[in-house]
């Protein structure tokens, strides 16, 4: 879109959620809107505010402003990262686009790999930013702004920080008996928020806490004939597994329509070339985001709401008990330089059985000392010690040079959240949220023509329940969630959600791609499904594996 | 600005006569001093007003003690480091002035891995400077610095280099009448990549399609000797001449004279014979490999080809009308002329204060 006198042309992916109030603003200031679109505030913010516009838009976003006049470009991504934007340069032209592959089908930018990329991808199961598996495609970061003009591109520069915000919220934090009302203030406002659409809004529905608090929340935003999306399995129909039975309770509880959509093995096996190729980068996961995706197409919905992010926000993953559990234990012992890796290498030739089982265990003593270290540890599928065995021993050792996971994981928690349970939020929020969770949603969702959104993803209401993070305890954030809607959720949903849901689909996978041996770095928690020939699969279909794999349905 | 150079002022090659040009373009948008101190210096210099040129230190030791001494005596804001070769003394240099870093990255040297320490030289720099994309590309695979901080700043070709007839040197050569293909470079028995063989191989081929060859050499080169007679065992003496090296204003008369300035490089960092030639009217052709893409604009001012098709690429250039000469050179000197490079030079100076 181009503004009125041509000066500006902004290229935008995302929906901003304060349009309303925005262009009450922007109007009161003299601005003359031509549409209803929420992409041209951009174009009268940028006008009016230049670069800064980053700090009055809430909402997810990616977009491209160029000026006419001054002969630059400026981007821009929102603070968590839930739209993706890739740029490329090579000194002469600038690109940036949305995917990866749109950047790739040019045909004027170079596929020599990046192993920073690759190794990222190995030891988290999805690519980390700012690298692609591309060296000469790099993802402006989260929470980024970049400058491009004839002097060519600036490094991009941070506008917003999730530890930072986290950071303050510890220096004023309040007592755990008040974190129910701030939760159910700020996640009320965030679903009021994510809500504006002129078309109607459905909703992924589990039958666990997260999407049901923001269904009952949906409600008591006075939103009606909600269509609730819910996938269920054949192979669980009728049992204790089956999520179904338990979300139609929840369903029932918030008057939605309920839409249960089974899934197959048969059509999980049809469907796996097309989600190959739909990635846009690698991804161990997002397989059910794909299935959930795709019923609520065949619903006809085009815009959701998911309940993503509420594990890294409230505290519900394992990782929050886990990571400061082990710093307390090893991380003393772990401090100690050197120590760590003479235990591995030790272990490892007089127990070599016990140190291939167990490599985690062995890396206790390694990472434990800090809270990267021990975050990696909690989420990596391999270690760096590993790579050398998973993958060609050079790309692993430039790859570890260029990617340097511990200092970057670490870079993230400056300035210092202040409490264990940010400081996980943190890692978990920016690392595997960003960079597998939100890509799985973009890629999977846009391949439906579904916009996927997440109200528990909001830099405001992180902002909101900064001072309340670090008071969370286990369950404590969860709870405070369920009782977060006028009418609460069922007590079985609480219940039953500590227990947790098997999904069959890694099975499936198993038998598709052939793996017989065991799971590697099992992590229930994200329902993924982790395994050394799946992770293979998955680079060949983004065409970097030097073996192609054969899928084929048995 | 301490400039830390192989040469300069004085000195012979593309890589002096770049950095002439770059001091003399910063020179001019403004920066106040540039201290140059070479490793060589073979030709008496002439200097720009604002820069000084200290004595050329040959050995490795005495250079970096130079250099240490100067930098100790002076203020430095920036520290340019014009190789590869040299930037860990630059970095030094750098660190212990709290100065700005920049390092130059030219073609061949900086493409391969080079050594772990001049590698974390390069990723201290605060700009890396490229003539080309590729030699960009290649930075950014054996380093880790961001990509950002990587720019390319393509050579520039001297106003000097004009079109006009060049009737009086075909004269000269007495090759009226003949189709003129010309290669300007060092031939380097090391290097062998400028393609000389090449062109030497295609000619036959060219002659039977009823072109009348005569293929000009111009420069100097222990691989000389090797050409010529390769030239000789495949019976063409008489269609290859080489004219060894040529003073600037005879090398311009022979740009004019020739039909097609030919270079099928599988080296160049960037290729600045390609813009002489064109800047001198004549248009240029090489293959799609390195820095000559750059120079050739990607087929917009010159022609890219690939290497199976070189010989019918200069069989289809000969049969078209000769481009007009003013307007080639025009383009060629409003892309890479000087106005351009001073414009590249102040975005340089620009880029360091934003870092500030």
């Amino acid at each position: 879109m181009t503004s009125e006198d041509g000066r500006f042309v902004v290229v935008f992916n995302g929906e901003i959620y304060n349009y309303p109030q925005l262009r009450t603003e922007l109007e009161t200031d003299g601005a003359h809107f031509r549409t209803t679109s929420d992409t041209e505030a951009l174009l009268h913010l940028y006008a009016r505010h230049g670069g800064e516009m980053v700090h009055r838009i809430r909402g997810m976003f990616a977009f491209a402003i160029w000026d006419q006049v001054q002969r630059r470009l400026f981007l821009a991504r929102d603070p968590y990262g839930i739209k993706p934007l890739y740029t490329a340069n090579d000194g002469w032209t600038f690109r940036c686009a949305s995917q990866v592959k749109a950047l790739l089908a040019g045909g004027q930018i170079s596929s020599d790999p990046e192993p920073a990329g690759v190794v990222g991808f190995h030891l988290f199961g999805s690519v980390p930013e700012p690298f692609t598996l591309y060296r000469d495609i790099r993802s402006l970061p989260a929470g980024h702004t970049q400058w491009v003009d004839a002097a060519g591109a600036r490094e991009p520069k941070p506008f917003s920080s999730l530890a930072e915000v986290l950071a303050k919220g510890a220096a004023n934090s309040i007592s755990a008996a008040e974190i129910p009302e701030r939760v159910r203030d700020g996640v009320l406002d965030s679903v009021r928020a994510h809500l504006l659409a002129d078309v109607d809004v459905g909703i992924f529905l589990s039958a666990g806490v997260d999407s049901g608090a923001l269904l009952g929340c949906m409600r008591d935003a006075g939103y009606r004939q909600i269509r609730a999306i819910t996938l269920a399995f054949e192979e669980f129909r009728g049992t204790s597994e089956d999520e179904a039975p338990l979300a139609a309770q929840v369903c029932e509880r918030y008057g939605a329509r309920h839409v249960v959509r089974h899934l197959s093995q048969q059509e999980f096996v049809q469907d796996l070339p097309a989600i190959l190729e739909a990635m846009d980068q690698p991804s161990i996961d997002g397989v059910n985001t794909w299935f959930v995706s795709k019923a609520a197409k065949e619903a006809g919905l085009k815009v959701v709401i998911s309940g993503l992010g509420g594990d890294e926000l409230l505290g519900g993953y394992p990782s929050f008990v886990d990571v400061p559990r082990w710093r307390r234990r090893f991380g003393g012992l772990a401090s100690v330089p050197g120590l760590g890796r003479f235990a591995r290498t030790l272990i490892g030739r007089v127990a070599p059985a016990f140190s291939h089982a167990r490599p985690k265990a062995l890396g206790l003593l390694e990472h434990s000392g800090t809270w990267a270290g021990a975050y990696l540890l909690r989420r990596g599928m391999f270690l760096p010690h590993e790579l050398p065995e998973v993958m060609d021993p050079e790309i692993a050792r430039e790859g570890m040079r260029r990617l340097r996971p511990l200092r970057c994981l670490g870079a993230s928690l400056k300035p210092d959240p202040g409490s264990d349970v940010a400081r996980v939020c943190v890692l978990e929020s920016v690392h595997y949220m960003r960079n597998q969770l939100l890509r799985d949603a973009d890629w999977a969702g846009m391949a439906h023509s579904l916009e996927i959104r997440v109200p528990l993803v909001d830099f405001t209401l992180l902002g909101a329940l900064a001072s309340s993070i670090p008071a969370i305890t286990k369950g404590a954030g969860k709870a405070a969630l369920a009782a977060a809607p006028t009418t609460p959720l069922p007590n079985e949903v609480v219940t039953r959600a500590k227990s947790g849901f098997a999904v069959p689909t890694g099975a499936w996978i198993k038998s598709v791609v052939g793996d017989t041996s065991s799971s590697i770095g099992q992590k229930p928690e994200s329902k993924g499904i982790v395994s050394r020939r799946w992770s293979q699969a998955v680079l060949n279909g983004a065409g970097l594996a030097k073996r192609p794999l054969e899928v084929h349905a048995s | 600005m301490l400039a830390l150079v192989t040469d300069a002022y004085g000195g012979r090659g593309g890589i002096a006569q770049y950095n002439r040009d770059f001091f003399g373009a910063l020179a001019e948008v403004g920066l106040s001093s540039i201290t140059v101190l070479p490793r060589q210096a073979p030709d008496s210099p002439v200097m720009h007003e604002t820069v000084e040129q200290l004595p050329a230190r040959a050995g490795r030791i005495a250079y970096s003690v130079a250099a240490v001494r100067t930098a100790f005596f002076q203020t430095v804001d920036v520290v340019f480091c014009g190789h590869l070769f040299m930037a860990p003394l630059a970095a030094l240099i750098a660190r212990l002035k709290s100065a700005k870093l920049i390092i130059q990255a030219h073609g061949i040297e900086a493409w391969p891995q080079p050594s772990g320490i001049q590698r974390i030289a390069t990723e201290r720099a605060d700009l890396v400077l490229c003539v080309s994309r590729h030699t960009r590309a290649a930075v950014l695979s054996w380093s880790a610095i961001a990509p950002d901080r990587v720019l390319v700043v393509p050579n520039t070709v001297r106003e000097v280099f004009t079109p006009c007839d060049g009737a009086t040197k075909r004269a000269a050569l007495a090759v009226e009448g003949k189709r003129i293909l010309l290669t300007v470079g060092r031939m380097d028995s090391r290097e062998r990549y400028k393609g000389h063989d090449r062109v030497i191989a295609a000619i036959p081929d060219l002659v039977a399609k009823g072109h009348d060859i005569c293929y000009v050499v111009v420069g100097e080169g222990d691989d000389r000797t090797r050409l010529e007679a390769l030239a000789r065992d495949a019976g063409l003496s008489d269609r290859v001449r080489f004219l060894g090296a040529q003073g600037l204003p005879s090398l311009i008369e022979t740009y004019r004279a020739a039909d097609l300035f030919v270079m099928p490089s599988t080296g160049e960092g960037f290729g600045v014979s390609f813009l002489e030639a064109m800047a001198s009217g004549t248009p240029a052709l090489g293959l799609d490999i390195a820095g000559a893409k750059d120079a050739l604009a990607d087929g917009e001012l010159g022609t890219v080809a690939s290497e199976a098709e070189l010989s019918a690429a200069i069989s289809r250039i000969l049969n078209q009308p000769k481009p007009d000469a003013v307007d080639l050179s025009t383009a060629a000197h409003g892309r890479f002329g000087r106005k351009q490079f001073a414009k590249n030079a102040l975005n340089v100076l620009n880029r360091l204060t934003e870092t500030a």
